[in-house]
């Protein structure tokens, strides 16, 4: 599954050159975006994988895993809101519709190509998972779902573009099965390693699903908001109004994720647990504490939520905003999430100077891979946006 | 999946339903040989095709333990401890499992090169043998002419072939043979050889009772010593260990007491002063074997463990404790005397103190205590040297006291060489020894080595002294060579050899051939010394033998008994004057040396300074195997060891890169910072700082201790006294 | 014929921590030294108390060759599997480097080996051991550190020193059933 077809689509984007002079500065942003992240992977591939990331073998999983969960929590979130309106009927929902699939493949496509950069061997992959599965192993059930989730989805949004609409009913409910069973699988990947006190156990599947949710309702106020912006146009009424039914949902969402999160720190302190009393402590006052307080708590989810609580600021231009926001919060959430857990190590040194907590810090080459990704991801959303036509309301 | 479809079924979605099932069901018959494909094999193929073993003996350093090499397709994939090696207990170290390293490094002495730049320079070009050898021997020549054959000087260390090279010197007619034993022993054996007439040998296993005296045997390994230490019999075995640094040997011994450097001699005075006065002494033995005891007990009586607690920092309630507990013990009970003695400018006098303290307790020649060794005897190849007029005794003579005619002394005789007296010495021969980074000053090393007007060495890497040469001849490495026959003395003898594994690799050659080539260049009367192969040699020296023979060839290694064998002297004269153990030694009053041991204070450490101590660990060999990769990984790079509460006084941290500056030089080094040190001492390792740029991994590794140490010197033996030296430690 | 299952059994009271192990096992299983990976290592104890008075142990360890094994259970293509006689081993062909096996194991035994493109781990030496040898490790240790052997054999000195001697292994809380066994 590795994406290599982005100077193919650079190339076409050339010819379809936007006529709003922003957006061309936009499109050469990320086009810079996506060369870039294409000379690193020609870097990654030539020199290998030890000299390229900073990856050890205590520390296996770092931004790429990050950014690829990331990818996919938006996935599945945009699948999820999806499924609000068009499986679950809530009428108002129904707003979003074919950009909502659309960009859950995008993101789900980018976000397979960035594991694919992470895994060494990405062919020998499909191969074997087919021929000798193991039927216990969460990575495998992992493939498997979002394979199927990738299926659903593609066959849904060709049964949106050519209308048919029974069609789009009976995949959208097994796209939601799946996309609900791929995500808290995936939350299963990381909860299931008893070797890693800060992960394991039943929070992370279902923390995962509420996150998605929290993702699928910024991305949705980004594609609303941001569509009319780059059309050039005020918002309509309708849309307006939406946004500020969005806005309340993802108030009490947020104010959800904010419980949960809380949740999940004080175990971590309460009678210093080994293992997770280490890892909670690298995010509140370690080497994650910026990405924590920062990003995290207060650009991912106090402000946010704020903006969201007050009805003064819960306008359109507020919800995106906040959707903005907690969307920067949710990368810097997986990040920390991967990463804490591996900062304890498993064998802990205690010969003299040793320093408790392990280190990783990206390289350039996986920063620059994880920028490529998410250019590319915009990129190809935009260019879809000028080449199809993805109009929302959907007949019931 | 009926909800998903209309009524009627779409001719589109029937195609694709039913390609989806032929396939799902293709792959579900091929099921079973997907299966057997799938199915993962026990992947590690078990033949041994193409591959034999070799007896061979390791060269990684002086213990020499039997290895089996395993040899495939002409390549050495590995090299496994002999489990008959007695001596070794059957294994083998860091270093010996390395040793693959010396055959394939890249930096490896390839073929013979001659210098074509400055001295030092590094730069060479690759010449032939023929062209080299011709060149070594028409300099030899031409520095005997212009300074007798004594203007050459032939510096090397211990090794199988090692023996080849003095005789070179001896059939070339230098008497200026320059070894290692004057930065190593050569006042241990002194001591303990002016008391017993021989350095006896610990016998550990047996022992219930061990003081050792900085012999960090947990790291400096010695074998059977280093094993015994640890698995000796019953677990009532105690180890008391004196050392300012908390070493491997510290984490296992019994007792641990960081000992002021240079005071041993205090603790052991005081020990035979409770022996004596409390009479917990081994009063037979001291009657019939020894001479000496009552000029002890005079002498003895104000060494008391009070006095003892202010010289060394060990309390007096622990000395008179462990001196009680020792003679308890006693004669399974050892002063360990180690090997290195190379710290004080009194060491000599401390190893008879030592060797004195052994004695008292009567361990001599029986189970757990100091037991003569011996040597199982093998047939010597005669040879007779020239006879050349006109030639000097050897420029250090007469240096130290007690000087070793075939070792020297390295203090005395570089100071002569500097000095151009009593005769220059302009050629220098080197094998196997690398002195720019093993003998303390380097700056004087490098002088002596300047002016010199020749110099050849024969290595296997491109090290310093190598870089400093004129010509520099590739040796075949320890793997890549039969040896002769090697008898190692000990309480259990054993004999061993080496066998090639593989031919040599590039153009390198084993020292006979280099000896054999230069003398038949040189002379036919010298030529006549070397005139036969190795085979032959081996042959010869187990002609008598062919025991030895056939269990060389079965097992690799050959051995008379598993246990030792005590009381070979009962009876007998001792070498010595009196033929009797010497607790006063007659023959060092006569030489106007005290015949007793006389306390000494080492020198203080000035105000603002600390004491540069040295030592080894287990992954390294001296200087010689810093640039082998398995085990270069193990110590990547030099510190200095400061303790945690100096460096908080002097708000230095845990590895931050210092400048460490004695009275010769500054070196630069990263700062460990320990409980595991006295506050009044500082360590580094050796090996690293080196100047040349042929061995790669080293580059970029500062801190030369050689450069750093005095040459101060034990004058009895000529040994150096390496723990002499103070040093600045400031932030670099 | 009887299914064995393997262990080791270490008194890390001798060990001195001289590495010979780690050096071994590099050479004996063309561990890439370039790349800084180790498949059996020796850890320094903490420093017990301060100077003067010290004390420190050192404990040598690898794969625990566990039977519950946490890597067997998450490797997606089954690349890591338990052979019969308990040694838990990695074929090379399968492995897509996915390295969940490594985030798996409790005790940082895996490592990924650029060289042969898969994880890598002590296998017990299993080139040697079913030729009747011992794995590098245990033969090279100078202090006879390591004892090696079956444990379905009453009569094997592993099974003899676990009889007489009270042990413990690594991590027991977290279930995975080694066979690296710490005689105490």
């Amino acid at each position: 599954m590795k994406v290599m077809p982005e100077n193919a689509a650079i190339g076409q984007l050339r010819q379809a050159l936007p006529d709003k002079r922003s957006s061309t500065a936009l499109m050469a942003l990320l086009g810079v975006g996506v060369v870039a992240g294409t000379a690193a992977i020609i870097y990654v591939l030539s020199v290998g994988h030890l000299h390229a990331y900073n990856l050890t073998r205590e520390v296996p999983w770092g931004i790429l895993i990050s950014t690829y969960v990331f990818f996919v929590v938006s996935s599945t979130g945009l699948c999820l809101v999806y499924s609000l309106g068009h499986v679950f009927g809530i009428k108002k929902f129904e707003i979003i519709g074919k950009r909502a699939i659309l960009l859950a493949i995008l993101t789900l496509l980018v976000g397979f190509g960035t594991i694919a950069m992470e895994l060494n061997h990405p062919f020998r992959m499909i191969i074997w998972v087919m021929l000798n599965p193991n039927l216990a192993s969460p990575i495998w059930w992992m493939g498997t779902l979002y394979g199927i989730y990738l299926v659903l989805l593609c066959v849904e949004f060709y049964a949106l573009m050519k209308h048919k609409h029974k069609l789009a009913a009976t995949i959208g409910l097994l796209g939601f099965i799946a996309a609900v069973t791929a995500h808290s699988n995936l939350g299963a990947v990381f909860g299931l390693l008893e070797a890693r006190p800060f992960w394991h156990g039943s929070f992370l599947p279902i923390y995962f699903i509420l996150s998605a949710m929290v993702s699928g309702g910024a991305l949705l106020a980004m594609i609303i908001y941001l569509n009319n912006t780059f059309r050039g146009r005020k918002i309509p009424a309708d849309e307006r109004n939406f946004m500020q039914s969005l806005g309340k949902l993802q108030a009490l969402l947020l104010g959800i994720l904010i419980f949960f999160v809380v949740w999940k720190i004080i175990p971590g302190l309460y009678g210093s647990p080994p293992g997770k009393f280490e890892a909670t402590m690298a995010m509140l006052t370690g080497p994650l504490s910026v990405n924590f307080w920062l990003f995290e708590v207060l650009i991912g989810l106090a402000i946010p939520f704020a903006i969201l609580i007050n009805k003064r600021t819960r306008t359109a231009f507020g919800v995106m905003l906040a959707g903005v926001l907690s969307t920067v919060g949710i990368f810097f959430m997986r990040y920390d999430l991967v990463v804490a857990g591996q900062l304890v190590p498993m064998r802990v040194d205690k010969a003299e100077n040793a320093s408790p907590l392990l280190q990783y810090v990206p390289s350039p080459a996986e920063i620059t891979i994880v920028i490529g990704a998410i250019c590319l991801c915009v990129l190809l959303y935009v260019f879809a946006e000028r080449k199809l036509d993805l109009k929302g309301m959907q007949e019931a | 999946m009926t909800i998903a479809f209309s009524k009627k079924l779409s001719r589109r979605n029937f195609i694709l339903a039913s390609s989806c099932a032929i396939g799902a069901g293709s792959v579900a018959m091929m099921g079973h040989r997907y299966k057997a494909l799938a199915a993962s094999k026990e992947v590690f193929e078990l033949n041994d095709a193409g591959s034999r073993d070799v007896f061979t003996s390791c060269g990684m350093c002086v213990n020499k333990c039997g290895v089996i090499a395993r040899v495939r397709n002409g390549v050495i994939e590995k090299l496994d401890p002999n489990p008959n090696y007695i001596k070794s207990r059957g294994m083998l170290c860091a270093r010996g499992n390395a040793g693959l390293d010396t055959v394939y490094s890249p930096d490896r002495l390839k073929y013979p090169m001659i210098r074509t730049g400055e001295r030092g320079e590094g730069k060479f070009r690759r010449a032939s043998w023929e062209e080299a050898l011709d060149l070594v021997a028409d300099k030899l020549e031409g520095l005997a002419e212009k300074y007798t054959r004594a203007g050459t000087v032939f510096v090397s260390t211990e090794g199988f072939q090692e023996h080849f090279f003095t005789t070179f010197a001896e059939c070339y007619g230098s008497p200026n043979t320059l070894r290692h034993p004057t930065l190593c022993l050569a006042s241990n054996i002194q001591g303990f050889g002016a008391t017993y007439g021989t350095n006896p040998t610990p016998d550990v296993l047996n022992a219930d009772y061990l003081i050792m005296s900085g012999a960090n045997r947990s790291e400096a390994l010695v074998t059977p010593d280093s094993i015994d230490m640890i698995t000796g019999e019953g677990g009532k075995r105690k180890v008391v260990y004196l050392d300012p640094r908390f070493t491997k040997t510290a984490a296992k011994a019994d007792e641990w007491y960081a000992i002021k450097p240079g005071t041993d001699l205090a603790f052991i005075l005081a020990m035979t002063n409770v022996i004596v006065s409390e009479n917990l002494h081994n009063r037979k033995f001291v009657d019939d074997m020894a001479v000496g005891f009552d000029e002890l007990r005079e002498h003895i009586g104000r060494y008391t463990p009070e006095w003892a607690e202010g010289e060394c920092d060990i309390a007096a309630a622990d000395i008179r404790r462990i001196a009680r507990e020792f003679a308890a013990a006693a004669p399974r009970a050892v002063y360990y005397q180690g090997r290195r003695s190379s710290f004080f400018d009194n060491d000599t006098q401390m190893r008879r103190a030592m060797a004195i303290l052994n004695v008292i307790v009567g361990n001599w020649d029986t189970k757990g205590g100091m037991v003569p060794g011996s040597k199982i005897a093998l047939e010597k190849h005669d040879y007779l040297a020239p006879w050349y007029d006109g030639v000097p005794l050897r420029l250090d003579d007469g240096s130290a006291t007690y000087l070793s005619n075939k070792d020297g002394s390295w203090k005395y005789f570089r100071d002569r060489v500097l000095e151009g007296k009593p005769y220059p010495v302009k050629g220098m021969m080197v094998y196997k020894q690398n002195p720019l980074v093993s003998v303390a000053n380097r700056q004087k090393t490098l002088e002596m080595m300047k002016q010199m007007e020749f110099i050849c060495t024969i290595d296997i890497t491109m090290n310093d002294t190598a870089t400093y040469s004129d010509v520099i001849l590739p040796e075949a490495t320890y793997l890549e060579r039969q040896d002769p026959i090697e008898s190692q003395g000990g309480i259990l003898p054993v004999v061993t050899t080496r066998n090639k594994c593989i031919e040599p690799m590039y153009e390198a050659k084993p020292n006979l051939w280099i000896m054999q080539q230069l003398a038949k260049r040189l002379s036919d009367e010298i030529y006549a010394s070397f005139d036969f192969t190795m085979e032959e040699y081996r042959h010869h020296q187990l002609k008598k033998r062919p025991d030895i023979a056939k269990a060389l060839k079965k097992n690799g290694v050959f051995y008379e008994k598993t246990t030792p064998t005590y009381g070979t002297t009962t009876g007998k004269r001792l070498r010595t004057k009196s033929g009797k153990i010497e607790i006063y030694s007659e023959k060092y009053a006569e030489k106007g040396l005290d015949p007793l041991p006389v306390y000494t204070r080492p020198n203080t450490v000035p105000e603002g300074r600390y004491r540069m101590i040295l030592g080894r660990n287990a992954y390294m060999t001296h200087g010689t195997t810093a640039n082998n990769k398995y085990l270069q990984e193990l110590v990547p790079e030099n510190s200095l060891w400061l303790n945690i509460d100096e460096a908080r006084k002097r708000g230095l941290k845990n590895g931050q890169m210092v400048k460490v500056k004695s009275s010769l030089a500054t070196e630069h080094l990263r700062l460990f910072v320990t409980e595991k040190i006295r506050p009044d001492c500082v360590y580094m390792a050796h090996g690293f700082g080196v100047l040349t740029k042929g061995q790669r991994l080293l580059q970029g590794k500062p801190g030369s201790d050689a450069a750093l140490i005095e040459d101060n010197v034990e004058p009895i033996s000529g040994n150096i006294a390496m723990h002499q030296t103070f040093v600045k430690v400031d932030a670099a | 014929m009887k299914v064995k299952r393997f262990a080791m059994v270490l008194d890390s009271n001798k060990c001195i921590d001289c590495k010979a192990c780690t050096v071994a096992c590099k050479v004996e299983n063309n561990v890439p030294v370039e790349e800084g990976n180790y498949r059996n290592w020796v850890s320094e104890g903490a420093l017990r108390g301060k100077f003067p008075d010290l004390g420190q142990s050192f404990q040598p360890g690898q794969c625990m060759q566990c039977a519950n094994t946490p890597c067997d259970h998450v490797c997606p293509t089954g690349a890591t599997w338990v052979n019969k006689d308990g040694i838990v081993l990695v074929d090379d062909h399968k492995c897509i480097g996915c390295k969940y096996c490594m985030t798996a194991c409790p005790y940082n035994a895996r490592y990924y080996n650029e060289t042969t493109g898969a994880v890598d781990k002590c296998t017990f030496c299993v080139q040697r051991i079913y030729k009747g040898r011992q794995p590098a490790c245990v033969e090279t240790c100078p202090t006879k550190v390591r004892v090696f052997g079956d444990l379905n054999d009453p009569e094997s000195e592993v099974s003899k020193l676990l009889v007489k001697h009270a042990y413990r292994v690594e991590k027991p809380e977290m279930g995975t059933d080694p066979f690296l066994f710490y005689l105490i």
